[in-house]
């Protein structure tokens, strides 16, 4: 019993070690980047991590605790985005007199009246406080609404179909937000009102600090629910459905609740995202980049692992940023041929996903295996029964 | 004298049974549902375009080469990533993402070969329109006849293959049951191995014909992999020959069914086309949660009929 007690805590130590080390050296290379390429590069990077931590946070509590083979991570960033482009600079232009109809979106119409939006937001701490909260729950909603929808086939669907399902119904949305034109504005990017007009001059920094501050409070609600009785019941319905099914869990409510937190917390992230860039372009939001990126810092930072889910956006965004900045220094060899070395990041995120799916299956943090009850309290409850 | 609409509908149909065929092969064999068909399509495309553009000649006497690249592509694929993972018996899942590296890293190689041939030897590698290479045959555009007789020929190749030859069997047996037919003494790698050769091929072969009907760019086996899922999908992925109809009957529909939305509702539709296959797929799983091929069609009638005379119920 104590060899099994040893082995297993200093594995645990190694696990610590590794995933601290790790967090060090990462530590360590933006520090550097920070003094040799300024500020503005670092805020790039945290701004990324702020992003794609929610999305993949989210897409780890559907993924990792419930067992959705979640391809469509795209459709509730969607979702949130599209309703923070076309709604709440809807509302505002409609308080304030200006069009605020399906003509709101055309790029003749929309490049005045944003801006005289933004004028009045920037006017306005408390105004633009409330624009801000306002459209982050406004995403949330929508993110939830279309979390129920994707619900509705979860339900009846196996694995490999669930997955392909969503994923070209995430397309769909794209191809739909791109060519409908009073949404987002189709083919020309809607722009969207900017509350942080307000602290201008210290834009950029005032948006990173909200963004972190964001994701600081998912990741806290995130690892809360997963530690909770919801939590558990999430694990149990991923282990085994009918297992769940017979200890009186209701599956089909159980899913239907993760997928609807998740998407929310996705579109949350994508209506930040919009706020952040101030456009709302519907052909950006790929399937590549919302879910197939996610998936891939979900796979390295450990599938069910919330601290590894942060590690592993961390490390994959500063590798990113490290080939885009230094990608003519590191890889100039390329230009001989006219490549481009930016697109080696495709090759990177390919690999990362291949050898973690070869050599380490469980990520940089892998989750911890933890029975349902703990083995303190089954002793206990064996005693009892033994003498009563 | 076929109308465009219909011309270009049987080229893209084509492509897509064999790319939805390719993965319907690769599923019922090696369990492994392939992201990587994308990026195959697209080099297959790139295969034909450089040959034809650097070369000369028509893009028809490249198919070949580009069936072999596809082969190529796929046997890396199985000795790289498939076959431990095949070994470790790894969850469907793990087999899917795993593909899905493997397309992202052939993903950046065919951009940097883009960057390549723009640099190096001058050509727009990043929109092409390959039927300029096309000749005319009876009214219409070669490509609309040759086409689907090239992929009618290789499917039913690919059926003689696996009805009448000893390893054809020998497939079949392992796609049935796997431990009886490695019990029998089949060596199921050379089967896993053979379906990526084929279903590569056809994957890369189905690129190749798309570009044909549509403008070839570096995304264009991205942007349709949902269309090839959808056909996979409506075929039921445990039935090759449902994969390859299923292909066919998506690609088909989402012409002429465009078609006729937009001379009935108006042009916008066009920019909603790919709700089409889609619609096609949800509403098959929303009745079949199995796909077509996963209805028992066999005792179909004989329940009918037993419910006509009231038996069972």
């Amino acid at each position: 019993m104590t060899t099994g007690n040893g082995a297993a805590s200093r594995a645990s130590e190694f696990f610590l070690r590794r995933e601290v080390l790790i967090t060090v050296a990462l530590l360590l290379v933006l520090t550097w980047l920070l003094v040799s390429r300024g500020v503005s590069l670092l805020l790039t990077i945290l701004i990324d991590f702020a992003i794609f931590t929610i999305v993949t946070l989210s897409l780890n509590l559907e993924v990792g605790f419930t067992g959705i083979p979640q391809f469509g991570r795209v459709i509730a960033v969607i979702a949130g985005a599209f309703a923070v482009g076309a709604i709440p600079g809807r509302l505002l232009a409609w308080f304030m007199g200006l069009p605020h109809g399906l003509s709101y979106a055309e790029d003749a119409v929309n490049y005045k009246v944003v801006p005289q939006l933004s004028e009045v937001l920037a006017g306005n701490a408390f105004l633009a406080v409330v624009f801000f909260l306002f459209s982050l729950v406004l995403a949330a909603l929508c993110g939830a609404a279309i979390g129920w929808l994707a619900s509705r086939p979860a339900i009846r669907l196996r694995e490999a179909y669930l997955g392909i399902s969503l994923l070209a119904f995430g397309d769909f949305f794209m191809w739909a937000g791109h060519n409908w034109e009073p949404l987002v504005g189709g083919t020309t990017a809607v722009f969207v009102p900017d509350p942080f007009r307000i602290v201008w001059g210290y834009r950029f920094q005032a948006v990173v600090i909200t963004m972190l501050v964001v994701t600081l409070l998912i990741y806290l609600y995130v690892e809360r629910l997963t530690r909770s009785p919801f939590g558990r019941a999430l694990r149990m319905l991923r282990d085994s459905d009918v297992a769940a099914g017979v200890s009186g869990k209701n599956i089909v409510r159980v899913r239907t609740q993760s997928l609807m937190i998740g998407s929310a917390l996705a579109a949350v992230a994508g209506g930040m995202y919009v706020i952040y860039t101030g456009t709302c372009t519907a052909i950006g939001f790929t399937r590549l980049t919302w879910t197939f990126w996610p998936w891939a810092y979900m796979m390295l930072g450990g599938i069910g692992s919330n601290a590894g889910v942060v590690l592993g956006v961390l490390l994959l965004t500063t590798m990113r940023s490290i080939i885009t900045v230094y990608r003519f220094k590191l890889f100039g060899f390329l230009t001989v041929w006219g490549i481009d070395p930016l697109w080696l990041e495709y090759a990177l995120m390919g690999l990362v996903i291949v050898v973690v799916v070869l050599f380490m299956p469980h990520g940089l943090i892998p989750a911890k295996v933890e029975p349902i009850l703990p083995l303190g309290r089954v002793k206990k409850a064996l005693e009892r029964t033994a003498q009563g | 004298m076929m109308p465009p609409w219909l011309a270009s509908g049987f080229i893209y149909a084509s492509a897509l049974a064999l790319t939805a065929g390719g993965i319907t092969l690769l599923y019922i064999t090696t369990r492994t549902f392939n992201f990587a068909h994308a990026s195959m399509a697209t080099w297959g495309f790139y295969v034909a375009y450089t040959g034809t553009a650097l070369y000369g000649g028509s893009p028809y006497r490249y198919f070949p080469l580009v069936f072999l690249f596809g082969s190529l592509l796929g046997v890396i694929c199985y000795f790289g990533l498939n076959r431990p993972l095949l070994r470790r018996q790894a969850a469907e899942i793990t087999l899917m993402m795993s593909t899905l590296g493997y397309d992202l890293i052939l993903l950046s190689g065919i951009q940097m070969y883009c960057d390549y041939l723009t640099y190096t030897h001058k050509l727009f590698a990043r929109r092409v329109t390959m039927s300029v290479y096309d000749f005319q045959l009876g009214g219409t555009s070669a490509a609309s006849i040759i086409l689907p007789l090239i992929a009618i020929a290789f499917l039913t190749a690919l059926h003689f293959f696996l009805v009448k030859t000893k390893f054809g069997v020998a497939m079949r047996a392992t796609i049935e049951n796997p431990v009886l037919a490695g019990a029998s003494g089949i060596n199921a790698d050379a089967v896993y191995l053979a379906s990526w050769v084929i279903g590569g091929g056809m994957a890369s072969l189905g690129g190749a014909f798309m570009a044909m009907a549509m403008t070839g760019t570096p995304v264009i086996g991205m942007m349709s992999i949902p269309f090839m899922f959808a056909g996979a999908i409506l075929g039921g992925l445990y039935s090759l020959y449902g994969g390859i109809l299923g292909g066919f009957v998506v690609g088909l529909a989402e012409y002429g069914g465009v078609y006729y939305l937009a001379t009935r509702v108006g042009p916008w539709v066009l920019g909603y086309r790919m709700a089409i296959p889609l619609l096609i797929m949800a509403l098959t799983l929303l009745v079949f949660p199995r796909g077509l091929a996963g209805v028992a069609w066999r005792s179909v009638p004989r329940a009918v009929i037993g419910r006509l005379r009231g038996v069972g119920t």
